[in-house]
């Protein structure tokens, strides 16, 4: 290209992995063309399918490799490495007399009404865990030293074994990190070749189980994370991307290539944290401060509160079967989605799920030689579905085998095919409602000024029937919902989290220690942003978890670094906090300090996206379907892609595109605005 | 809208305002028994008191098939806010200690009641004559605390300032219960909101109709269950291991009589009303949730989209006879009723098992012990009162796989605190924690393994109590050939010239510098542990479940260096005879029952309950004083007779007639 008049053309791709499809969100900031595509995973050859999307932008959108200068990719090598238990044969180094702290985790156990509930099997054997004779106290003085003999011979042993890695935890290392990292030492110095990760580099939190099963899933994933990395990094290389590769991260934020090889427990959550970044600077956009997520996919709906622009944290997600301690972006989820199969049960109930067709065989109307009802199937026997090609072209719908599906358990029902298949509807709804409902009490939200913004592939066919049960009088439908992760990732900034525990009573006497933890966290964070490439302003937000004394939890409090000078300003939020989440205070209780924490942003120039010209105008319908609300009517179907600023419409209606459908119910009133999301006002239902 | 086609969508929305409600308490209460012990229920009751929903994921497991009919009528007049409680044992038989405070409200819909929402708290304390109002010593509910009886305590949304007045006198942590009341009222205002909007979503008759067609399903369901097990009468008794501080066994013995879609649990048999806290105050209620919890667990466990709500007591009917330990009358004390519910459960288990041998696992560990230390921080010179973990061990041998290890089952709730999180906040320095190699049963599928804990003090006066310990003496059974598990153990010093062993009693004084040792009993074993591949022997070997020992001996694999000897194996499994009853018991409960057989107890309990009840305890002791070289129901008649002589005070009855042996 001569760019010697014209500006250079600059790229800003988002490029983001799920089950079956690579998404890719790109931007080209100077023209302002956004693009979005899917292109078919390749399990054989992870990261093979990058270049398959790159030559499908240079074909359709003129993309230079070249003028690349952003480049986020989020992956799930690392949670698809836990959930298949096909990770590094590691070995744990820890206490002699607590080796059994993996095993009996918390003690309790999900499914508590079974006589057959039991916990997952560690993702490391018994056999390859070690105990070794070394002791601090919980003050940090050393009841007993490491001695190199025991630790070297406990390393030659699992190394004879058939470790790859080791996992060094030792009890308190929360509160000195030097007995693990002598131990490290010893390790390295006996059996070179083997990697090591102590628990308090990973992240260093007082509770042994959470800290240590956090370091064993990092190690875990580490030899495929990174073999996978390297390769990322020589494809876009050898495609002349000139951008470093980035990666999201569970916190929503990003990191260098570079350090997502050692830090890989953090980017196990990322595809669902950056669908959730992406629909809180969608939801901004838009207006709307106060969003319930949903994104629904063939096995599974995953839901999100965004408070107050904010998108919420927690330290307790899962990834497979475990728990998961470092700070990550809140999700729920819960096993309903598009491929949730109906049976019936006991006095002819119908029941919507566990059990899915998945994406292979797939729901009945998909071809595939799936006989099961499923949700999508009764989607399609109502005629919400099955118009339009699905999926960029990749499926067509076949509604006689859905009818014939549904047409099965109608027989053994009694019923018409139409009025078991609104039934599964209407199940498979209330199931994502009971979820909806626990997550809103745990937070304490009240979702009636709430938005519900529906994203993936499944979540606009059944989010504004969701928001109906829940009450909630707004859908917000974004644009490109298949896209919403691979977005999240182009408009994130860099961040890492730091943790020093501290645990101590919050009084004048502990400030002292408070100041210094804070520089050394601002020191780490500072250097932590230079080693990623980051050389603007460090945005350097700083918080404590509390709780009165006595309390065995802690909430997150918000702080500001000025007021580490001050008891009462910091019992103060601390007070305010703990009201607005648990609804009463005690102004008069003693509060404990129990970690201080950092977060480090280095925030990357947002990208601005084409705004379209909105005059109100009704929209005009491509042709009229019949689908079945309490008996057939002829519904209109729009084109998403026709679907300006300012256009109007009412409910029920079907608006097609070429990566999922969205269903309008009756009531309902649309509009699109200016970024060219669908808002819906639904009149609240009664007696349905 | 009640259509069964689409019931399930009602009952999302019944479980949601459960679900919500257990969220609202748990964010807004105050104490650690309810924020991390979970010991707190909270469920919607239709008109007449009968649970129709209850959450999922949090909270105890005890009461989703709770009636609170009884309470609900010792109040009248309600109106729109009320709330009304009570914690009385023995008042409508709905609270089951002093400690569990139960709170339901109606809810309006116009005029007419369409729902109660109700739920418990476990207070940290009641008051009464020991700290946490619990001992297994004590004799009379009046020592367990202040008790009410069913009244209202917030009227049309007003609390009643002169019963709380009278609770913060009496108790010892009156914050920690008025902060706990006052979020469980909450959590009931949450399910009054969310019964409000099902009833505006469904219709008023549509949620009537459908709260009823919610019952009739779990009822439904357990009746497939019932009808899928054959027809019989299957009888099974266990003990705990101390019926007081005398010492003696307690036996709990169930008949049950499956016909048809129903079942009968006759626990005739069982031992009287005991004088100590261990007595089930059941109120002789047919179908009362604490006599029924072991079958909660079998019905779940058979069907686990099982919708637990009062509908699935519906085909059990209990027999317990008044003044037995099941069914006390007042004042018996009822402090500790867990420790005797354990066992309760097992018995259910046992009796299933007999019944549906493919489907049920061995016994779980059967003892829930929480651990409390109260001793002096020597760095601030503070008393510190904690409680350290509970050490519970692991599940039986199941169909299809191991027991779990350290916990499960029946025990599954329960959670223990980080090491690190104790060790920080009291002054104890842990030796161990983690499994004890060889404590579960051996089998083709193998118990789970017990959990061992020792810590050090350093304080002198160091009091320990460690609650519900028990199976120190009756090991949990294996079944199907497979064996017994390990027994618990506490014990001072281990391994060190000033060891004591403390048998079986849940409290010990410490001085510094002593390590106290508490471990739990295993999981029973089930199937053969002939038949268990040897690569699965070896597998436990090499992880250090099962030592090399006790593969040969237990499971007959020899293992030299790590390695199956394939022909030695094969010769030593030649050589070995498999238990061949359905029950393996362990040789402490085989000598026991030598002298006390199966017909022997019967006997006893039926001169017992001859008895007026205030008689039945003395003498049940008298007798057992008075076995020392007797046995079977020959030796019962002695020593009754010697009892009869030493106390002619003694208002029996008609001598009775021999029974047959």
């Amino acid at each position: 290209m001569d760019g010697a008049s014209q500006p250079k053309p600059d790229w800003k791709i988002g490029v983001d992995i799920g089950g079956t499809f690579m998404d890719f969100c790109a931007l080209e900031t100077v023209s302002g063309r956004v693009a979005s595509l899917k292109v078919l995973t390749t399990p054989d050859d992870p990261g093979a399918e990058l270049l398959d999307g790159l030559c499908l932008l240079a074909e359709r959108e003129g993309l230079d490799p070249a003028y690349v200068t952003r480049f986020v990719h989020g992956t799930t090598v690392g949670i698809n490495t836990i959930i298949q238990r096909k990770g590094a044969k590691l070995a744990l180094i820890t206490n002699a007399g607590f080796e059994d702290v993996i095993e009996l985790a918390r003690l309790r156990m999900p499914d508590m009404y079974s006589l057959f509930c039991h916990r997952p099997d560690p993702l490391i054997a018994r056999d390859m865990v070690f105990g070794v004779p070394v002791r601090m106290r919980a003050d940090g003085s050393e009841a007993l030293a490491p001695d190199t003999a025991s630790v070297a011979a406990a390393a030659r042993q699992a190394q004879a074994a058939g470790a790859e890695g080791v996992i060094v935890a030792l009890l308190h290392s929360w509160r000195d990190t030097s007995q693990e990292a002598s131990v490290k030492a010893m390790i390295e110095a006996a059996t070179p070749g083997m990697f090591v990760f102590t628990s308090s580099e990973v992240w260093p939190v007082i509770r042994e189980y959470e800290r240590t099963s956090t370091a064993i899933l990092n190690g875990y994933v580490h030899p495929r994370v990174a073999g996978y990395l390297t390769a990322l990094e020589s494809r876009l290389d050898a495609q002349g991307v000139p951008a470093k590769a980035m990666l999201t991260r569970s916190n929503g934020g990003l990191m260098s290539a570079g350090q997502g090889r050692r830090d890989c427990v953090s980017m196990l959550l990322s595809g669902t944290a950056s669908g959730v970044i992406g629909a809180s600077w969608l939801a901004r956009q838009a207006g709307e401060a106060r969003v319930l997520t949903l994104d629904i996919g063939g096995t599974s709906a995953d839901f999100a509160l965004i408070v107050d622009g904010e998108v919420q944290y927690g330290t307790d997600e899962q990834v497979g079967e475990f728990p998961l301690h470092i700070p990550s972006v809140s999700v729920s989820s819960i096993g309903i989605g598009g491929g949730s199969i109906a049976t019936l049960g006991a006095l002819g109930v119908l029941r919507v799920g566990p059990e899915s067709a998945g994406s292979n065989p797939g729901p009945a109307c998909y071809g595939r030689g799936g006989t099961d009802a499923t949700v999508t199937d009764a989607l399609a026997v109502c005629g919400w579905l099955g118009h339009s090609e699905m999926a960029y072209g990749q499926l067509r719908m076949n509604v006689d085998l859905a009818r014939q599906a549904v047409g099965v358990l109608a027989d053994q029902l009694g019923r018409s095919i139409e009025e078991t298949a609104q039934a599964i509807i209407d199940i498979a709804v209330s199931e994502m409602f009971v979820e909806v409902e626990k997550l809103c009490s745990r937070a304490g939200v009240d979702l009636r000024d709430f938005a519900l913004m529906p994203f993936g592939g499944g979540g606009p066919m059944l989010g504004a029937f969701l928001a109906q049960e829940l009450g909630m009088s707004r859908v917000i439908a974004p644009r490109r919902p298949g896209v919403v992760s691979a977005l999240g990732g182009l408009v994130s900034d860099l961040r890492g989290d730091f943790i020093r525990t501290v645990y101590a009573p919050l009084e004048d006497a502990t400030l002292p220690q408070l100041e210094q933890d804070f520089a050394a966290l601002a020191d780490e964070g500072r250097a932590w942003l230079d080693t990623q490439g980051f050389d603007g302003t460090a945005d350097l937000r700083l918080s404590a978890d509390m709780r009165y004394a006595g309390q065995s939890f802690e909430i997150e409090v918000a702080l500001s670094p000025d007021w580490l000078n001050a008891v009462d300003q910091i019992a103060a939020a601390f007070h305010e906090t703990h009201k607005r989440i648990y609804d009463f205070e005690d102004p008069d209780g003693k509060i404990e300090l129990v970690n201080l924490r950092l977060s480090a942003l280095g925030g990357a120039p947002k990208p601005t996206f084409p705004v379209s010209q909105a005059t109100q105008e009704q929209a005009t319908a491509d042709r009229h379907v019949p689908v079945w609300i309490n008996g057939w009517c002829d519904v209109p179907i729009y084109d998403r892609a026709q679907l300006g600023g300012g256009a109007v419409f009412d409910g029920p209606a079907i608006v097609a595109q070429e990566d999922t459908t969205f269903a309008v119910p009756p009531g309902a009133s649309a509009h699109v605005d200016a970024h060219l999301n669908i808002h819906l006002s639904l009149v609240e239902q009664s007696n349905v | 809208m009640s259509d069964k086609m689409t019931l399930q969508v009602l009952a999302n929305h019944a479980r949601a305002a459960a679900e919500n409600m257990a969220h609202t308490l748990h964010r807004t209460a105050h104490s650690a028994f309810v924020k991390e012990t979970q010991d707190f229920t909270v469920l919607l009751m239709d008109r007449i008191g009968d649970t129709f929903a209850v959450p999922m994921d949090l909270g105890a497991t005890w009461y989703p098939g709770l009636s609170h009919g009884p309470a609900i009528e010792m109040v009248d007049d309600y109106r729109p806010g009320d709330v009304a409680f009570t914690n009385d044992p023995y008042s409508g038989h709905v609270a089951t200690h002093t400690p569990d405070t139960h709170l339901w409200r109606p809810i309006f819909d116009g005029d007419d009641i369409v729902a109660f929402a109700g739920g418990h708290i476990h207070n940290t304390d009641m008051g009464g004559a020991v700290p946490a109002s619990l001992s297994r010593s004590l004799t009379e509910i009046h020592q367990e605390g202040i008790r009410f009886p069913p009244m209202k305590l917030v009227n049309e949304g007003v609390f009643d300032p002169q019963i709380l007045r009278i609770m913060e006198t009496n108790v010892r942590k009156p914050a920690l219960n008025i902060g706990d009341i006052k979020a469980l009222a909450g959590a009931l205002s949450t399910g009054e909101r969310k019964v409000q909007a099902m009833i505006s979503r469904f219709g008023k008759t549509g949620f009537l109709q459908g709260v009823s067609a919610l019952m009739d399903q779990s009822e439904a369901q357990a009746r497939d269950i019932l009808r899928a097990i054959p027809d019989g009468e299957y009888v099974f008794a266990d003990y705990a291991d101390e019926d007081s501080d005398e010492a003696n066994p307690c036996r709990l013995k169930l008949t049950l009589r499956i016909t048809g879609d129903s079942a009968v649990l006759d626990f005739t048999g069982s031992d009287p009303q005991l004088a100590s806290s261990l007595n089930v105050p059941s109120g002789g209620n047919p179908r009362h949730t604490i006599l029924l919890v072991g079958v909660y667990y079998v019905l779940y466990t058979l069907n686990p989209r099982m919708l637990l709500n009062t509908g699935m007591t519906r085909p059990f009917t209990c027999i317990a006879p008044e003044g037995t330990v099941l069914n006390p009358v007042e004042p018996a004390a009822v402090g500790m009723r867990s420790l005797t519910c354990a066992r309760l459960r097992s018995v259910i288990f046992g009796a299933f098992s007999q019944a549906i041998p493919d489907r049920m696992p061995a016994a779980p560990a059967g003892n829930n012990c929480i651990v409390n230390v109260m001793t002096r921080d020597e760095r601030t010179q503070k008393t510190v009162i904690a409680a350290v973990n509970p050490v519970v061990g692991g599940g039986g041998g199941m169909p299809h796989r191991d027991g779990s290890n350290g916990s499960g089952a029946d025990a599954a709730y329960l959670k223990n605190t980080p090491i690190e999180i104790t060790e920080t906040e009291v002054p104890v320095e842990f030796v161990k924690y983690g499994l004890a190699q060889d404590s579960g049963g051996a089998g083709y599928w193998r118990g789970g393994l017990a959990t061992e804990m020792a810590f050090r003090v350093f304080s002198p006066d160091t009091r320990i109590t460690a609650r519900n310990r028990d199976r120190s003496f009756f090991r949990p059974w294996g079944t199907l050939g497979g064996h017994a598990a390990g027994l618990s153990d506490m014990m001072i010093n281990p391994g060190t010239p000033q060891a004591r062993p403390l048998g079986n009693v849940d409290t010990a004084i410490l001085e510094p510098g002593d390590v106290l040792e508490i471990r739990s009993a295993g999981g029973g074993g089930r199937g053969d542990p002939l038949q268990r591949p040897a690569e699965r022997v070896a597998r436990d070997v090499l992880g250090g479940y099962v030592s090399v020992d006790a593969a040969r001996h237990e499971y007959g694999v020899v293992i030299t260096d790590g390695v199956v000897d394939e022909d030695a194996t094969t010769a030593l499994r030649a050589s070995m005879t498999p238990h061949t009853q359905h029950f393996h018991f362990g040789p402490e409960r085989d000598g026991y029952e030598a002298q006390w057989t199966d017909t022997a107890y019967d006997l006893l309990t039926q001169i017992l309950a001859d008895l007026p009840i205030h008689w039945r305890f003395f003498t049940k002791t008298e007798i057992f004083r008075r076995m020392k070289g007797r046995k079977g129901p020959e030796g019962v008649t002695a020593a009754f007779a010697e009892v009869c002589e030493r106390f002619p005070a003694l208002p029996h009855a008609a001598p009775r007639k021999e029974a047959a042996e």
